[in-house]
């Protein structure tokens, strides 16, 4: 569980450190993700999983449809691609 | 369906829809048929909080310096936010509670309305800090146009339903005249209200409060007005779960399992909730343009709310299985909004640093081997 894991959005593909969170890890590599919370009551960061799959720690009180993750509260147990993509392209 | 406040057929309580099935008796939580309403309930009371806990006391000497436009902007969105929580803090338990059959829904609702009561307490609290009588806030309310427009669009989806379902239950199914008024009365269309009802519920606390949000942090982030901000971003996380809470209630309705008939009623709804999207959208930008009508804030101006409308209004509808109805709003103008209302390090006191995930007297009692896995022997 302890090593990074690939994360691939629709513009890019990156590693994320074990230490941080999906959340973080999209926001560090400047991915258009909108958040609120940050601990899995809001539902604001939800994104669709296309493959891959995530546990919870505890499970998050937001909806989600059967095909959606939280990034802020997530743990990725294998590669994912997500549709999310990157801040500079959604502004051009 | 008579509304009973204490049902005297036993029933079993997990086999009932959420709305329309015999009305709650006992309220127990040992069972659940929906868990999410118990842990809604568990959440908000961890929330708990109350306005005289929050020092406002500089927004006095911050408000009399603002120029008068800015003044306006901050006035008018605390009497917006003020007719939204009137209607909050009553309408739910009015209109939903004698609908409800499941008691962890229901215990739900009740604790949701509280908790916007105390938002309408908050106001009266920043409000006597900032002005020396609070009536002239308060008075102006009832008489100003921009306002009261928006209360009709509010409260006639409420008041719809609840006159409806009066009708459901005194006189049942059927066409009724009453008071020389002829009325086609069906369970059917009187699911089709609640839907409604509770789309517009969440209407109001996915977009209608967020544009005084944004003001409210704008005129923060210029260290201006920071008790109010405060404030806010209370009020702002317990929004958030109050959202998360009807869309929970949306889609299983939606859904069809808990209520076959439900789903049908979802999927005639359609056309009017995206339209009730749409409508709302529209309005806020509308009230974007008396807000500053005579002149913009630094950071915030009508160009940018617009915008931020939109894409707010796309992200709401998703959650709730609509389609976006703004094609080009995919990003977030004023993005900072976002590390104000996030609400893990929700700052109470100065001094005190409240974590909102923090629950009382929550300990885990029970110990397994695999929690001593990590340890070397």
């Amino acid at each position: 569980m302890n090593k990074a894991i690939q994360i691939s959005t629709e513009d890019q593909v990156f590693e994320l450190d074990p230490s941080e969170t999906l959340l973080e890890g999209l926001e560090r590599t400047g991915h258009q993700v909108e958040y609120q919370c940050r601990s899995g009551y809001c539902g604001s960061c939800r994104v669709t999983l296309h493959s891959g799959s995530v546990e919870y720690q505890e499970q998050p009180l937001a909806y989600l449809q059967d095909n959606e993750i939280l990034p802020c509260c997530c743990q990725p147990l294998e590669p994912l691609d997500i549709s999310v993509g990157l801040i500079t392209k959604k502004s051009a | 369906m008579k509304y009973s406040t204490f049902s005297k057929i036993d029933n079993d309580q997990l086999k009932e829809p959420m709305f329309f099935g015999q009305p709650v008796n006992v309220a127990r939580y040992d069972q659940q048929k929906y868990p999410i309403f118990e842990q809604l309930i568990e959440k908000q009371l961890s929330f708990f909080w109350r306005p005289e806990e929050v020092d406002v006391s500089q927004d006095r000497s911050d408000y009399r310096n603002l120029p008068d436009h800015e003044k306006h902007i901050f006035i008018s969105n605390l009497k917006y936010q003020i007719l939204l929580d009137s209607i909050q803090g009553r309408s739910p338990n009015v209109a939903f509670l004698p609908l409800v059959s499941i008691p962890e829904l229901e215990t739900w609702i009740e604790t949701w309305s509280f908790s916007e009561t105390i938002h309408s307490r908050s106001y009266t609290h920043i409000i006597r800090n900032i002005v020396n009588d609070p009536a002239v806030v308060f008075d102006d309310i009832m008489h100003n146009q921009h306002i009261i427009e928006r209360a009709t669009d509010i409260s006639k989806y409420y008041d719809d339903l609840i006159q409806y379902s009066l009708l459901y239950t005194k006189l049942g199914a059927g066409t009724h005249t009453v008071n020389g008024k002829t009325h086609e009365v069906s369970l059917f269309e009187l699911k089709r209200k609640l839907y409604l009802c509770m789309m517009s519920v969440n209407v109001l606390e996915a977009i209608r409060f967020y544009v005084s949000f944004a003001c409210s942090f704008a005129f923060a982030e210029r260290r201006l007005m920071e008790g109010n901000a405060k404030i806010i971003r209370l009020i702002a996380r317990d929004e958030a779960l109050h959202l998360v809470g009807t869309q929970h209630i949306i889609n299983i309705m939606q859904d069809g399992k808990d209520d076959p008939e439900m789903a049908e009623v979802a999927r005639s709804c359609h056309a009017e909730s995206l339209a009730m999207f749409k409508h709302a959208a529209q309005q806020e930008k509308e009230w974007a343009e008396y807000l500053f009508k005579d002149g913009s804030m630094i950071g915030l101006n009508r160009g940018i709310l617009d915008q931020y409308i939109e894409y707010i209004t796309n992200h709401r509808m998703r959650a709730v299985g609509l389609e976006p109805a703004f094609e080009n709003a995919t990003h977030n103008p004023i993005p900072w909004i976002n590390a104000w209302t996030s609400s893990d390090n929700v700052q109470v006191a100065p001094q005190e640093v409240e974590v909102s995930s923090y629950l009382v007297g929550q300990i885990n009692s029970e110990v397994s081997i695999d929690d001593l896995g990590d340890f070397d022997f």
